[in-house]
């Protein structure tokens, strides 16, 4: 039925713009006020925020104007053009396990945290199965859908992160946003690289280009989306800090969930906003999963072209959940996440540095 | 999908040309052997009226065909028997057979639509549908005359869709008066009626209606596609048509709307939508469906658009309490006292301390039963009707909670949901939300929020992957047409809902009431 062209597979930058704040806001902003609170002193954090925000979306430029030089074509298909064939399936293998171990993370962090929230008898195996199972429900639907669940989940997230923010403003004393500018060099450091973390998954952009329909508006749209994430974690750090102050920021272990924790909602129709919080932000955590799988596939399916799309999933899924299950407490769970983002941010930015130089040099249309 | 719509079509075709081998009898000359060929045909049934004449002041023979009761027996008799017996003519006629057939065409018989027909195919449509048939002796062709005069209901106010403010007409069971209902609303020679039979056995009539120059071409192409694929003997209601054209069997949500309003049709006709009127049925369906519509009612736009735009959210969080209520208690109850506030835990725990099963039971228990009222308040007689629902609401609901079996907060909860599905304007969506709501209750059962949370996900999964005539389900949401979000949860003031909804891509855009380029 090619008929209603939007309908069709086919996405356009709108749906670009939307679908990087869904891939980069997940767990991360969950716990990120705590370590960037621990490596900085008084407020200091956002600044730094601002200056790797501000490096993050000049690499997602970068990436966008990489990827839009290639209408309609693969990762794969403009890689080999760049470097050669062997190394671009090389790269395209290292970036599906790191989807594949963002998903994994994905599912058990959601895990653990509707342990700690939601209900404390339910085991780990169970919670993580069934939310998996509905993203695998997700990803084998058509990926137009994707993209149009991402539409219809960033608002409610962005509302709902917004609330809290608004509720937690009678709370918010001044005082504790001081002192400024203390921080020492070696904190600056550890703020920076904490800070560059948490924007983890921006590399979608190099995969769902080929999928716009016009691909001109992507780089504004990328830039534009890549703003969100930023502006969210700056607004959610600030009402951290000016709620607990410094130290008790850096001793909580979800800070932002705890913020949440501090609203009373006028009228007392609900106790324990937390829940409620973490509830919705389990879309965001749901849309990165999606989107993360749903990145795999599609390279996994540029690689392997006459495999089916379920039998994929098949294969990947048992993958995800095999490797969610496999740290053994929180511990090794932040300890896996700390490696991921420190390998996926780092190679993510290579390899778009690199590409986007050769492509230069060699002069590749 | 395709592949199925194509083979039944072959399959169709093939049935169709057996079928036409047998009853593609010519009519023969001979008018005896054809009388006997109808009566042979229908076996002689006792409403068949064969009326046998010489035409006036001639030897030749003639006769009326028809069935009692679905002709209008004055018409019959004043416009065609007395002329062709010639009681008050004067006019010498031919004494040719042929001259005379082609006289009685022309100039004798005053009805304004009459059709020449050739086979007894041809007669026997006609005359099963309401058609005066005359034959000529030496003739071997008929004259079939539209005289349709059987007993049907009146225009009333439709029962289903009742509405405060807004016309009271509603759509009958014939298709001729539907149709009129609608020229009546939208005067425009754009409107086209294009009719089509469907059926094998009984073959019923059914329009499709659209508006030219502003309906997507491709959108009627579509429909026109799918209604060439149906396949059965009878269409009794038009609920048949849209299960054989809508796009997902297994969803629970419906992809085509029904109403009985003309006005609701023509508003949608004129956004660049297709409608579909069967013939036996008050029900028309309009296609393409979305989210968006389910929550709207024409109501919305007749009343000023604070009040619309009002009403319209009242639905949204109805339609939001009818999915949700039940499900979040048993989820507070079962998994999350903490969040209920304490004051409010102490006292539903309170009442709940006799009740002797899970709060999963319990509101299953009072579900079913809500349910089941309703269901025997709608098959009941309306008078009757109303008895069930006191006698089920209040006796079995008080004496449920004096006996210990429910909490009373757990009937609040049940009378709250019931009230927020009767809120919802269509039906068949209210049905759904029901559907689902029991989906929902289940999750919570297992995972308490989470489960409702993942619940709600995967409903909104299937709601993005669905599509009504390949129109996205979500359409105006996402993929997002912002200039559609004026008139969806909000209703704009109509001086500002200048375009037609671009989800539908209608070929003239502009609803014109600043007259540039409006229709």
């Amino acid at each position: 039925m090619k008929w209603f062209e939007y309908g069709n597979e086919k996405i356009s930058h709108r749906e670009i713009l939307v679908a990087i704040p869904s891939m980069v806001i997940a767990v991360g902003v969950l716990s990120l006020p705590r370590d960037l609170a621990a490596a900085t002193v008084g407020s200091d954090g956002w600044i730094l925020l601002v200056i790797s925000g501000g490096v993050i979306v000049f690499i997602t430029w970068l990436m966008a104007r990489l990827a839009t030089k290639f209408p309609r074509q693969s990762f794969l298909t403009y890689s080999s053009k760049i470097v050669t064939k062997p190394v671009a399936v090389v790269m395209t293998f290292i970036f599906i396990a790191i989807a594949i171990a963002l998903a994994a993370l994905e599912v058990r962090e959601i895990s653990d945290i509707s342990k700690q929230y939601l209900f404390d008898r339910t085991p780990v195996e169970i919670i993580s199965l069934s939310f998996l199972l509905v993203v695998v429900y997700a990803v084998s639907g058509s990926r137009a859908g994707i993209f149009r669940l991402n539409l219809m989940f960033l608002p409610i997230i962005l509302i709902i992160a917004i609330a809290v923010f608004v509720f937690n403003i009678g709370w918010f004393s001044l005082g504790n946003l001081l002192p400024v500018f203390e921080t020492d060099f070696t904190g600056v450091g550890r703020g920076l690289t904490t800070g560059l973390l948490s924007y983890m998954g921006f590399g979608i952009i190099l995969f769902y280009t080929s999928l716009v329909d016009n691909p001109a508006k992507v780089p504004r749209s990328a830039v534009i989306g890549m703003c969100i994430p930023v502006l969210l974690y700056i607004l959610i750090f600030i009402t951290c800090i000016g709620v607990f102050g410094n130290s008790v920021t850096s001793n909580l272990i979800f800070p932002t969930i705890e913020l949440a924790k501090e609203v009373d909602i006028p009228g007392g129709f609900f106790e324990r906003f937390e829940s409620i919080f973490f509830v919705i932000w389990i879309m965001a955590i749901f849309n990165t999963t999606v989107m993360a799988i749903d990145v795999a596939l599609l390279a996994l399916s540029s690689i392997f072209k006459n495999k089916s799309k379920m039998k994929i999933v098949c294969v990947l899924s048992p993958v995800v959940y095999l490797i969610a299950m496999y740290p053994e407490d929180l511990l090794d769970v932040s300890a896996l996440g700390g490696y991921l983002s420190y390998f996926a941010i780092s190679y993510t930015s290579i390899v778009t540095i690199l590409l986007s130089v050769i492509a230069k040099v060699r002069k590749v249309k | 999908m395709g592949s199925f719509f194509k083979r039944k079509k072959q399959d169709k075709k093939k049935k169709q040309q057996t079928k036409d081998e047998d009853f593609s009898i010519q009519i023969g000359k001979n008018l005896d052997k054809n009388m006997e060929n109808i009566k042979k045909m229908l076996e002689q049934p006792n409403d068949l009226i064969i009326r046998k004449f010489s035409i006036r002041n001639t030897n030749h023979k003639g006769a009326i065909v028809c069935i009692d009761g679905l002709i209008d027996t004055a018409e019959v008799d004043n416009d065609i028997l007395l002329r062709i017996q010639g009681v008050t003519e004067r006019k010498e006629l031919p004494h040719n057979t042929k001259q005379m057939f082609e006289v009685i065409y022309q100039e004798m018989i005053s009805v304004s639509d009459i059709q020449k027909g050739k086979t007894l195919d041809d007669v026997t449509n006609a005359i099963l549908y309401g058609s005066a048939v005359f034959y000529l002796d030496g003739i071997d062709e008929v004259l079939i005359m539209d005289t349709k005069g059987w007993e049907s209901r009146s225009i009333e106010e439709p029962i289903t869709e009742p509405v405060i403010r807004g016309p009271r007409e509603g759509f009958v069971e014939n298709v001729r008066t539907n149709m009129v209902l609608i020229r009546r609303y939208i005067r425009d020679p754009n409107l086209r009626f294009k009719t089509r039979k469907v059926g094998r056995r009984s073959k019923k009539v059914l329009v499709v209606t659209y508006m030219e120059g502003i309906t997507h071409p491709d959108l009627l192409k579509e429909i026109n596609r799918r209604l060439d694929t149906i396949d059965m003997d009878d269409a009794p209601e038009s609920g048949f048509i849209e299960q054989w054209i809508e796009d997902s069997f297994l969803s629970p949500f419906p992809q085509v709307m029904n109403t009985e309003r003309p006005d609701k049709v023509a508003m949608g006709l004129l956004e660049g939508k297709v409608a579909i009127i069967l013939d036996g049925t008050p029900m028309v369906l309009i296609l393409p469906f979305n989210i968006g519509d389910a929550l709207q009612t024409p109501e919305d736009y007749y009343e000023r658009w604070a009040i619309g735009s009002l009403l319209r959210a009242l639905r949204y969080l109805a339609a939001f309490i009818a999915m949700f209520v039940p499900a979040l208690y048993i989820a507070l109850v079962s998994f999350h006292q903490g969040m209920i506030p304490s004051k409010l835990a102490f006292s539903i725990a309170a009442t709940r301390e006799g009740v002797p099963f899970p709060a999963f039971v319990e509101a299953m228990l009072m579900a079913v039963t809500m349910e089941l009222l309703r269901e025997a308040g709608a098959r009941l007689p309306r008078t009757i009707g109303q008895t069930i629902g006191i006698v089920g609401g209040l006796v079995i609901g008080d004496a449920a909670v004096q006996a210990g079996i429910v909490s009373p907060v757990m009937v609040i909860v049940v009378a709250l949901t019931a009230i927020a599905s009767f809120s919802l304007p269509a039906y068949s969506v209210a049905i759904s939300f029901r559907l689902i709501r029991f989906g929902f209750m289940i999750a919570a059962a297992f995972f308490g929020l989470y489960g409702i949370i993942l619940a709600y996900i995967m409903v909104n999964i299937h709601i993005v992957n669905l599509k009504s005539i390949g129109v996205p389900y979500s359409a105006p949401f996402a993929p997002s047409f912002f200039s559609d979000w004026k008139d969806l949860v909000f209703r704009a003031p109509i001086q500002v809902l200048t375009k037609r909804p671009q989800y539908l891509k209608p070929t003239d855009q502009k609803s014109g009431n600043k007259g540039e380029n409006g229709s």
